[in-house]
């Protein structure tokens, strides 16, 4: 029998390559002068960032796309990558604490970047357990598209945050008007790279996530359909039988 | 707005105050409750006076944000599935009735939040400066908590888990009053412009009074 999910190797090969190509030039770029190899974190806690803005940004962008549609693809593709988003911001605030305590002397602090990346996570928590909230698949694409529009207000806020305030954590470092502020080459490829591999990881769950949705939704109507009762299924005839029978 | 958007909205604001009036929810439960937490504070952090002066305020606009949330949403969540059937079949305009629960769900929080105040005044002893831009800082965070809440109790709509999952909803969207409402204390604490302060709250209610009014009829088919 074959299977009903389809698993092609295609992306194995693509996250395989990319990263290996990423943690090779992780591991061989240089040295910072100031932050010593503290510095490798940035390679993978930077493109956490980069994929948690694009994928709440994509859920933005397809919740939209369902409120004008109402095609449910849209929604299934506005949720898995909702999913993917909050994991990517966990991973880069997690990574952001572990390089904070060495250089900063502190896990965690009230920095505007920081604090407001943390409300963006607990937003899209909240937008997942809304989620949960129906199984009806109309229903809950209808809610969580207004959430998934309503919460991306704070991708601005925090993605110019480091602009607007001014506080602890560092301005971006390669998407500025004068170009990037990474002066040694090999490290400019080397987090250009983990942007790329971390890119390509996110499309090949968005492929997973996507069909584990529909397969979702086609079990719900399959569901739906075998306990409908029958017309009629109230109404029995009588057992004449009962009491006749060998025990 | 027209006249017959107006009335539904005046006649939603009634019923929800004669619930509140029958139940007492606010009044007896809500006030109570953040009364008793702004007098907790102390207890855990220390009762040293110009500690507590000093911190007073972020304190009562935490309390007025988390237990407000409670007041903005309790209009909405005692509605029945069944109960919201029979106001669409009677024709009440989705939006009016976002309208009438928010603008109801405000007044409430207007009352919540002056007897807080003087419960804070009186244990924390901070004082009170300009008092014109304060009543305006109540104001606008009432009504965009009332807003907030009525667009989360939409989203979740009669679902079971919704009553515990509107704060989580809530909470983080709110975060903007709550710096607001802090930071134009601060402000007129030490001279300076509370403007932006008082723009990035109106702005929040702009933000939810659209958002809630454009996707309340969706979000009742849904």
């Amino acid at each position: 029998m074959p299977s009903e999910i389809p698993n092609p190797r295609w992306p194995w090969v693509a996250i395989g390559l990319s990263a290996a190509v990423a943690i090779t030039l992780a591991m061989v770029s240089p040295s910072d002068t100031v932050q010593g190899d503290l510095v490798r974190i940035m390679y993978v806690h930077v493109p956490a960032a980069w994929l948690a803005y694009l994928a709440f940004a994509v859920t933005l962008v397809c919740s939209i796309g369902y409120l004008f549609t109402k095609n449910l693809t849209w929604d299934r593709l506005a949720a898995s990558s909702a999913e993917i988003g909050v994991y990517f911001t966990g991973l880069a605030i997690v990574l952001g604490m572990i390089w904070a305590r060495p250089t900063w002397g502190v896990w965690w602090t009230w920095d505007a970047r920081l604090t407001l990346t943390a409300i963006m996570f607990f937003v899209y928590i909240g937008y997942l357990a809304l989620r949960k909230t129906t199984d009806e698949p109309r229903a809950r694409a209808n809610r969580a598209a207004v959430l998934g529009i309503v919460g991306a207000v704070q991708i601005p806020l925090v993605h110019f945050s480091v602009v607007w305030w001014r506080t602890l954590h560092q301005p971006a470092s390669i998407l500025r008007p004068d170009g990037p502020a990474i002066q040694d080459t090999m490290m400019l490829w080397a987090l250009l790279a983990g942007v790329l591999a971390f890119s390509v990881i996110y499309l090949s769950l968005m492929a997973k996530r996507v069909e584990l949705h529909r397969l979702n939704d086609t079990l719900h109507v399959a569901e739906l359909a075998a306990d409908r009762p029958v017309a009629g299924a109230s109404v029995s005839s009588p057992d004449l039988d009962e009491g006749t029978a060998d025990v | 707005m027209s006249t017959a958007f107006r009335t539904q909205v005046v006649a939603v604001v009634d019923r929800d105050l004669r619930r509140e009036r029958r139940r007492g929810d606010v009044l007896w439960v809500t006030i109570p409750f953040g009364a008793m937490a702004l007098f907790l504070f102390p207890l855990a952090i220390g009762t040293d006076s110009a500690l507590l002066q000093r911190i007073g305020p972020g304190l009562y606009w935490v309390t007025v944000m988390l237990f407000g949330v409670l007041i903005s949403v309790g209009r909405a969540s005692v509605e029945t599935q069944a109960q919201r059937d029979a106001a669409s079949l009677l024709g009440l305009d989705p939006a009016a009735g976002y309208v009438g629960r928010s603008i109801s769900a405000a007044g409430l929080l207007i009352i919540f939040e002056v007897i807080l105040g003087v419960v804070a005044i009186v244990l924390y002893g901070f004082d009170l400066i300009g008092i014109p831009w304060l009543i305006a800082t109540l104001f606008i965070v009432a009504i965009g908590l009332g807003l907030l809440g009525s667009l989360a109790a939409s989203l979740v709509g009669s679902s079971s888990s919704g009553s515990a999952l509107v704060p989580l909803l809530v909470a983080p969207l709110a975060v903007p009053l709550l710096l607001g409402a802090t930071q134009a204390y601060e402000g007129l604490r030490l001279g300076d412009s509370i403007l932006p302060w008082m723009l990035l709250m109106a702005a929040v209610v702009l933000v939810a009074a659209i958002a809630g009014v454009l996707t309340a009829r969706p979000l009742q088919e849904s």
